[in-house]
């Protein structure tokens, strides 16, 4: 066999989504590759490439400026021979470790910017990926990592990218051939030069890998913490927060209610030695039955939905200038049900009943005009009114039976009570879906003590199927419903 | 009363305005001249070398990854094409492209019509059998862009079954992009040599290669409509009726494919690569020349330039192999191994049943080593000539490969682990704004009311309904199809069937399977067209209802009134984006037994290629300082619970997650993002299904008029004394 057995091409492959621009960007590699004098080649699955599906481009490029003939490119790239991942989604470049691309002496440039996949969406609750993970077991399996901090960067992404690669040096193809291969492109070239220099800059000196988003915890409001004292001390700042919440929900006397109603779970569970567990089943209840209590009622809606700032900060986000108009227009459709909640028991009868059709009253609420505003501050000043409706007496009913539960297990199995807290999961959402819910939650709370003495066993599948479907099938209850 | 109002309005749709895309790079690519250089896409070298081959006329129908060829032409004929007159069409369907090449039956016209296969194949087959049997004068190319494997949208099977029942050569070409032009000019001699139509295939990743070639002048064809041919002929052995046909298919075997092997071999067509002259060697499809070569050298058996001890034998022409060829590479060897993607491997067993014959005594390997399904990747090839060459190489080599393999296989399972879990799929899906997505919200609601309802599929953007979110869909059949695949469904389930077609579908088949047949046999059955005005999947070509040709010319044919015409009477029109609009005409379009066919016409306008054509004149309206609107939808994050109903009845890009700072939030709340073009599906969803309160529309208005900023300076001061601020 003749010429050098060390000479091969290198391979780069790049992992976008469709829209992100990753075409360009091979194209201006290929760009760059034929001013700086080396033979290339790049191919691409783009047939999809417009509908945010995953796409691959792969680039070869043969490091001799005078080739004694004419490479063999491959247009597929292979395991264990793949220089360069570059990303532009992070779970693209874990695809790419999955697919066998990465090794000890791949370089990976990876974005840590999320685009969620239809996958993690539709799961209620979350069914999201953290990239963070992903970039430690990128730095694990390949030879560099170079994490680029893209936020912001709009549609200079692959600009950025094409920066990065050129700065992570793997290539022979230096910052002005890169320069002018955008230019030659002669697409936004400013500013995907100004793009380029962000990534030039960004291999330089890699970001960190992101932290995960930590939650934000309110403190408890000033005269509460008293309260807070006779609890376990680990559970304070969940309860602050609750606290605080129900107070703005409510009243003070609302928020002190929420500390009575947890008081006898927290005991049980210290008696069933849940102490020395972190109080898993207080916790969950605490996080469960703050949420229940604050539920997102007309009421509660028309506050969030007058809030001070909110026009503020929706104006911002059109990017509008100060000579510019912003109309919002709230798209709302309270059903009978949400109204008859508003009404005293005896006459939301009148105007609902469980297992009627809801109806509703589509509304394009012009909430930047005085009359639309005026109607949801309206709805908003009912909340002292609140504990006289019926929808409310009806929650609490409810949420009195699941707490009731959550004891009655303690007592028995304190993993099961557990879940029980999480069933309250269902007590979510609005419309047809929070009654659906609330009926699912309903049948599974149905002759509960009865159930945990006769047959835990069966309970326990109940439940734990229960809670399998509020996250992956929460609407087949309606399809159900539908058939019957 | 909504509905009613809404058909008033727009009881006639208005031509879409089309030509959103330009290919002036791609065009001026083809008016190079001998010696100039050629950089860019195989799809369009290969569009280029028809031109230098003297094409007389081209056709085709979109598909990828051939819809490029057809795009580029389209732009091109009035600079190209009618100065040298080459005639293009822009075919209804591939039928209609392969009745195209009759030109070349009986007149010296080179053609060449293109489209995806294999399911362009199957639809242009009937023409196909009828032009192999008949045989031509003029060379007759069919360019397929071979749709297997990664990143393929159709059924996976190959074109060669159709080379070979036809008798129609079939070129796999080596991609190279020198070669592949040289082999696209000679498929014309070929054809012309064998008066059989030749068929070059085009694989996927091939088709977007991008590579450069020097170019020829471009060369006007002899005969077209600046100079025409001098008479109109007929000859009744060109036609197929016996006992033309026993002729012809004498012919075929006698005279023709042996002109056709005879062109091959005295052309060079096939490769021969001696090697070492050893006693193992490689026979390989043209179009797997790269991932052999990378193969071999990955195992240490090739250097960068694909210089290998081993002999190989690249067969650019798969159809048909030349017998003196195939025998002379076997003699003398031990081991010969076939590598031949996709099945059956009508290549190794041609080979082995001429070992036999010829009394040669090898061993031929192919399947054996090689995967029975599935594309030929670099890394697949790999793995079966290791085995391959461990079983019949010499031992030294054999261990090499061996362990070469091996440590290659062991590194990627030591990365792998670093892994926790699996990537969430990434499907293609519809676009932001995409007016097809809010019918599949209408139907996922309806059978929330109704149960579940059998939904023919068809081919199209639509196919990406079958994915999550919706899921919706129970069969594909073929291209306008969906319609004809209910027929004996509605019957069996005792309700009447939906069929969800796109009006590329109905123009293409879907008129005469579909609208014809069910209105004819009296079906109970609705039929939804999503009337968005291209072929939107393969990249916004023109379809007849349109509005012009793919060229500009402003022609439309309705899909209304040609449904009327052929007296379908229950016909409704709804605006794609008003899902409880839909959702009424859904109903009541269940509900209308007894009445044959009823035909929704769901509404709007591609958006991709709607917003392509308004991003540029709604920055040049602002530069302007005219008023422009600009709307777009967000979500409160306050109000989102995260259970994600709402996505699990859009699936819209630009409708996605932010993770909660929320303790008490069950998960990441609903967000729009930036990309989000206003189509108001989210609002409209919310509304149909009684979601929640969480969606607001943000209409900004830039340059607003006087009294229009006035009033809105009015209406903040009242806000703000009443708390907004």
């Amino acid at each position: 066999m003749n010429g050098s057995p060390e000479l091969r091409p290198l391979c780069v492959v790049i992992g976008a989504l469709g829209g992100q621009g990753g075409g360009v960007l091979a194209d201006w590699l290929v760009e760059a590759a034929r001013l700086a004098g080396y033979p290339a080649q790049a191919t691409s699955i783009p047939g999809v490439a417009q509908r945010t599906g995953a796409t691959t481009y792969y680039f070869e490029l043969l490091p001799a400026s005078e080739p004694e003939g004419e490479p063999v490119f491959s247009l597929y790239p292979s395991e264990g021979e793949v220089d360069v991942v570059l990303a532009l989604e992070p779970t693209e470049a874990g695809r790419a470790l999955e697919r066998g691309w990465i090794g000890p002496d791949t370089v990976v440039i990876t974005t840590s910017e999320r685009v969620y996949s239809t996958a993690e969406k539709v799961i209620a609750g979350d069914g999201t990926v953290r990239p963070r993970p992903i970039l430690e077991a990128l730095q694990a399996a390949a030879g560099r990592l170079i994490h680029v901090d893209t936020r912001g960067a709009g549609r200079q992404l692959n600009a950025m990218m094409l920066g990065a690669l050129v700065g992570a040096e793997v290539l022979p193809l230096d910052p002005e051939q890169a320069r002018a291969a955008i230019r030659a492109r002669g697409i936004a070239v400013e500013s995907n030069l100004a793009g380029l220099e962000r990534g030039l800059e960004a291999a330089r000196a890699p970001a960190p890998p992101p932290a995960d988003p930590e939650p934000v915890l309110d403190p408890p409001p000033p005269g509460l913490d008293g309260a807070l004292a006779a609890f376990p001390e680990p559970l304070r700042p969940l309860l602050g927060h609750a606290l605080a919440r129900l107070v703005d929900y409510q009243d003070r006397a609302w928020a002190a209610r929420y500390l009575e109603r947890l008081r006898p779970v927290v005991e049980a569970e210290r008696a069933a030695g849940g102490e020395a567990q972190g109080w898993p089943v207080s916790r969950e209840t605490a996080r469960r039955l703050a949420a229940w209590m604050s539920h997102e009622d007309v009421i509660r809606v028309a506050q969030l939905k007058t809030r001070p700032g909110r026009l503020a900060r929706i104006r911002a986000e059109t990017g509008a200038g100060d000579g510019d108009v912003v109309i919002v227009r709230d798209y709302l459709k309270p059903g009978r049900r949400e109204l008859s909640a508003l009404l005293p028991p005896g006459l939301a009868g009148l105007v609902w009943r469980p297992g009627r059709p809801s109806g509703g009253l589509a509304l394009r609420l012009p909430t930047t005009s005085p009359a639309g505003w005026a109607l949801l501050r309206l709805l908003a000043a009912l909340r002292p009114l609140r504990s006289w409706s019926a929808g409310f007496r009806a929650e609490q009913a409810q949420t009195a039976r699941w707490l009731a539960a959550v004891q009655a297990a303690l007592a028995v199995d304190p993993a099961l009570a557990r879940d029980v807290a999480e069933a309250a999961v269902w007590a979510r959402g609005y419309g047809d879906v929070r009654e659906r819910g609330l009926a699912e939650l309903g049948r599974l709370l149905e002759d509960f003590e009865r159930r945990l003495a006769e047959d835990p066993a069966g309970l326990r599948e109940a439940v734990a199927a229960s809670l399998h479907r509020a996250r992956h099938d929460p609407d087949a209850a309606c399809a159900a419903g539908a058939a019957a | 009363m909504a509905v009613a109002e809404h058909l008033l309005r727009r009881t006639a749709a208005e031509p879409r305005k089309g030509m959103e895309r330009s290919f002036a790079a791609e065009v001026d690519k083809l008016r190079l001249g001998a010696g100039e250089v050629f950089h860019g896409e195989a799809i369009l070298a290969v569009t280029k070398a028809l031109l230098q081959a003297g094409v007389a006329y081209v056709g085709g129908y979109p598909g990828a990854p051939v819809s490029h060829l057809m795009d580029v032409l389209a732009d091109a004929r009035e600079a190209v094409l009618e100065p040298m007159g080459v005639h293009f069409e822009a075919s209804a369907s591939e039928a209609a492209a392969a009745a195209l090449l009759g030109a070349s039956i009986h007149y010296p016209l080179r053609g060449a019509v293109t489209w995806k296969s294999i399911v362009g194949t199957n639809v242009a087959s009937d023409a196909l059998s009828n032009l192999a049997s008949a045989g031509v004068t003029g060379g007759a190319l069919i360019i397929v862009g071979e749709d297997y494997g990664e990143g393929a949208s159709v059924i996976q099977e190959r074109t060669h079954a159709f080379a070979l029942k036809s008798s129609m050569p079939l070129l796999d070409p080596r991609y190279h992009m020198p070669r592949l032009v040289e082999l696209t000019e000679q498929a014309f001699e070929l054809s012309e040599a064998c008066h059989l139509p030749v068929i070059l295939s085009l694989r996927i990743r091939a088709a977007h290669m991008t590579g450069s070639f020097v170019c020829k002048d471009n060369r006007p064809p002899p005969y077209n409509r600046l100079h025409p041919f001098p008479e109109a002929r007929f000859d009744y052995g060109r036609i197929v009726l016996p006992p033309s046909t026993y002729a012809q298919e004498k012919a075929k075997f006698e005279a023709r494919l042996p002109a056709a092997r005879r062109f091959i071999l005295e052309h060079g067509i096939n490769e021969h690569h001696p090697g070492d002259g050893g006693r193992i060697g490689v026979i390989l499809q043209g179009g797997l020349w790269g991932v052999t070569l990378r193969g071999l050298r990955r195992l240490g058996a090739a250097d960068a330039y694909g210089r290998t001890p081993l002999p190989l034998l690249v067969l650019n022409a798969v159809h048909p192999l030349v017998p003196e060829q195939i025998a002379e590479f076997l003699r003398g060897k031990d081991h010969v191994l076939v590598v031949e993607e996709g099945n059956p491997p009508f290549i190794e067993e041609q080979v082995r049943a001429l070992a036999q014959r010829e009394g040669i005594a090898v061993r031929v390997w192919g399947k054996d080593v090689l995967p029975m399904a599935g594309e030929y990747t670099a890394d697949v090839v790999r793995r079966g000539l290791a085995r391959w060459l461990a079983e019949a190489a010499p031992a030294g080599a054999g261990r090499e490969a061996g362990t070469r393999e091996a440590a290659i296989e062991a590194a990627v399972a030591q990365a792998r682990k670093a892994l926790d879990g699996p990537m969430p799929p990434r499907p293609p899906g519809f676009c932001t704004g995409c007016p097809e997505r809010p019918l599949f919200t209408a139907l996922k609601l309806l059978m929330r009311e109704r149960g579940p309802i059998h939904v023919s599929s068809d081919i199209g953007c639509n196919t990406f309904a079958t994915l999550p979110p919706f899921n919706l869909g129970s069969t594909v059949l073929g291209y306008g199809l969906s319609l004809a695949s209910g027929g004996a469904v509605g019957p069996a389930l005792g309700q009447p069937t939906v069929a969800v077609m796109g009006d590329g579908g109905f123009w293409h088949n879907g008129l005469v399977s579909g609208a014809a047949n069910a209105h004819w046999n009296r079906l109970d059955a609705v039929l939804v067209i999503l009337e968005n005005g291209y072929a939107s999947a393969t990249g916004q070509q023109h379809v007849p209802s349109t509005g012009a040709t793919p060229w500009g010319e402003p022609v439309r044919l309705s899909i209304e009134q040609t449904l009327r015409g052929m007296g379908v009477r229950w016909i409704r029109r709804v605006d794609a984006y008003d899902v409880p609009a839909t959702l009424e005409v859904l109903r009541e379009a269940l509900d209308a037994r007894g009445q044959g066919l009823r035909v929704v016409i769901s509404d709007q306008e591609c958006r991709l290629a709607r917003e392509r054509r308004e991003r540029r004149t709604r920055a040049q309206a602002i530069a302007e300082g005219r008023t422009v609107t600009l709307a777009r939808f967000g979500v409160d994050t306050e109000v989102c619970t995260g259970d994600h109903s709402c996505m699990r009845l859009s699936g819209c890009p630009a409708l996605t997650l932010r993770p909660a700072a929320d303790p008490l939030k069950d998960g990441p709340t609903a967000m729009v993002g930036a990309d989000c073009v206003g189509c108001g599906l989210c609002g409209s969803a919310a509304h149909a299904a009684a979601l929640c309160p969480s969606f607001y529309q943000a209409r900004r208005i830039v340059h607003p008029r006087p009294w229009r900023r006035w009033r809105a300076r009015a209406a903040e001061r009242i806000l703000a004394w009443m708390g907004a601020s």
